[in-house]
């Protein structure tokens, strides 16, 4: 192997070392968020409205 | 590719990062294929209509009926809370009521609601819902009311209280230390959100729940009183609530009204012009009287207002004008 030849292939090598590593970096940084969108449906389970118009029985 | 992220979310000063498939510590903000979303918006748990003294609020529209909403889940974890069942309870093993924004406008309109409270729980951890409501609440003429711990972040809590017009924030102690040990937050970013509320023009009453042998000793009331005074003004109305033994906190006695009454003392003596008792029966502490002239300006029992004397903002017989919104 010439001398040139095994630049290449360090320089081709290194690259593909720096780009993964890149790559998981990015994966590792979380997204940031401060809105949520909604989901549109629950998790749990659903209920009518009922009766509204009487005091809650939760503090506040 | 998308979905193996993690996400953060900047709403409270918690900062979770949440894995793929995970939620936050307020068990309703979750991430889902590497995006934010809220499982509760348009889902209240809980709905009714309260009188607006039961948020506490006396200073605002006295009398009147407030439209009040909350979903499950919290991003504080009180050992005292008095409505853990919701504040700590999973989506996924409540159930709750589909209920858009709009829908919530119209149902103050029918039933002749001048505001809606976003509270119960903590409506930061519903913020998307309690912003759009309020937004859309704000253009029909309804007010927004929120009652919370006021643990958020300093952007998303600016952009809220654009659309607020008035809020009851916890002061749960005066110490971080309190804050850590009994509620998993810090005291800092409340202080922060308190601040930055008075001085958006927002109507601020303070609440505290004096809880036996953790926060009920003369010189934290009077510390608290203190910091509320240099920071918020001395007609910022604060609200002394007495304990009733829940949750992780069934081991403590109640508050006695004797302790309220001398927590109200204090802050009358720290110079507090509007300080009131909640939770127990306490004529003087649920009355509203002028700090120029100390005739009664409101008289209630319970939450029921039995007079209200406070005219164009002022007290009728000195003219001292009375913090609040009254029309």
């Amino acid at each position: 192997m010439t001398r040139r030849k095994f630049i290449r292939k360090l320089v081709g090598a290194g690259s593909a070392i720096l780009a993964g590593g890149l790559w998981l970096a990015k994966k590792a940084v979380p997204r940031k968020f401060v809105r949520g969108a909604g989901l549109g449906k629950y998790p749990g389970s659903l209920k009518d409205l009922g009766d509204i118009d009487n005091q809650g029985k939760w503090s506040g | 590719m998308r979905r193996e992220l993690k996400v953060q979310c900047e709403l409270c000063p918690k900062l979770c990062v949440i894995e793929p498939g995970q939620s936050g510590e307020c068990r309703v903000r979750i991430n889902l294929e590497g995006v934010l979303r809220s499982v509760v918006y348009g889902f209240p748990c809980s709905m009714h209509i309260d009188p607006v003294e039961k948020k506490p609020l006396f200073h605002f529209l006295p009398g009147s009926r407030i439209l009040s909403l909350a979903t499950v889940g919290c991003n504080l974890h009180c050992k005292n809370c008095q409505n853990w069942e919701i504040s700590q309870a999973n989506p996924e093993e409540s159930k709750a009521a589909a209920c858009p924004p709009g829908k919530l406008v119209q149902l103050c309109k029918q039933y002749e609601c001048p505001s809606l409270a976003y509270t119960y729980t903590d409506p930061i951890v519903f913020y998307e819902y309690t912003y759009d409501a309020a937004k859309l609440a704000r253009q029909a003429g309804v007010r927004n009311v929120l009652v919370t711990a006021g643990y958020i972040n300093e952007r998303p809590w600016r952009e809220l209280l654009e659309h607020v017009d008035a809020a009851n924030i916890d002061l749960k102690g005066i110490t971080d230390e309190f804050y850590r040990n009994i509620c998993s937050g810090t005291l800092k970013p409340v202080q922060e959100a308190l601040i930055l509320a008075k001085a958006s023009g927002v109507l601020v009453e303070v609440t505290n729940l004096i809880i036996p042998t953790l926060n009920d000793k003369a010189e934290q009331i009077g510390e608290l009183c203190r910091w509320v005074r240099a920071n918020l003004g001395a007609d910022t109305p604060v609200h002394f609530s007495g304990f009733s033994p829940r949750y992780k906190m069934r081991h403590l006695p109640p508050t006695s009204a004797a302790t309220l009454d001398s927590a109200r003392e204090i802050a009358i003596g720290e110079g507090l012009n509007y300080v009131y008792i909640g939770n127990v029966r306490s004529k003087a502490g649920q009355n509203t009287y002028c700090p120029g002239c100390k005739g009664l300006l409101i008289e209630r029992s319970g939450y029921t207002v039995l007079q209200q004397r406070v005219k164009d903002g002022r007290c009728p017989d000195c003219n001292r004008e009375i913090y609040g919104v009254w029309k």
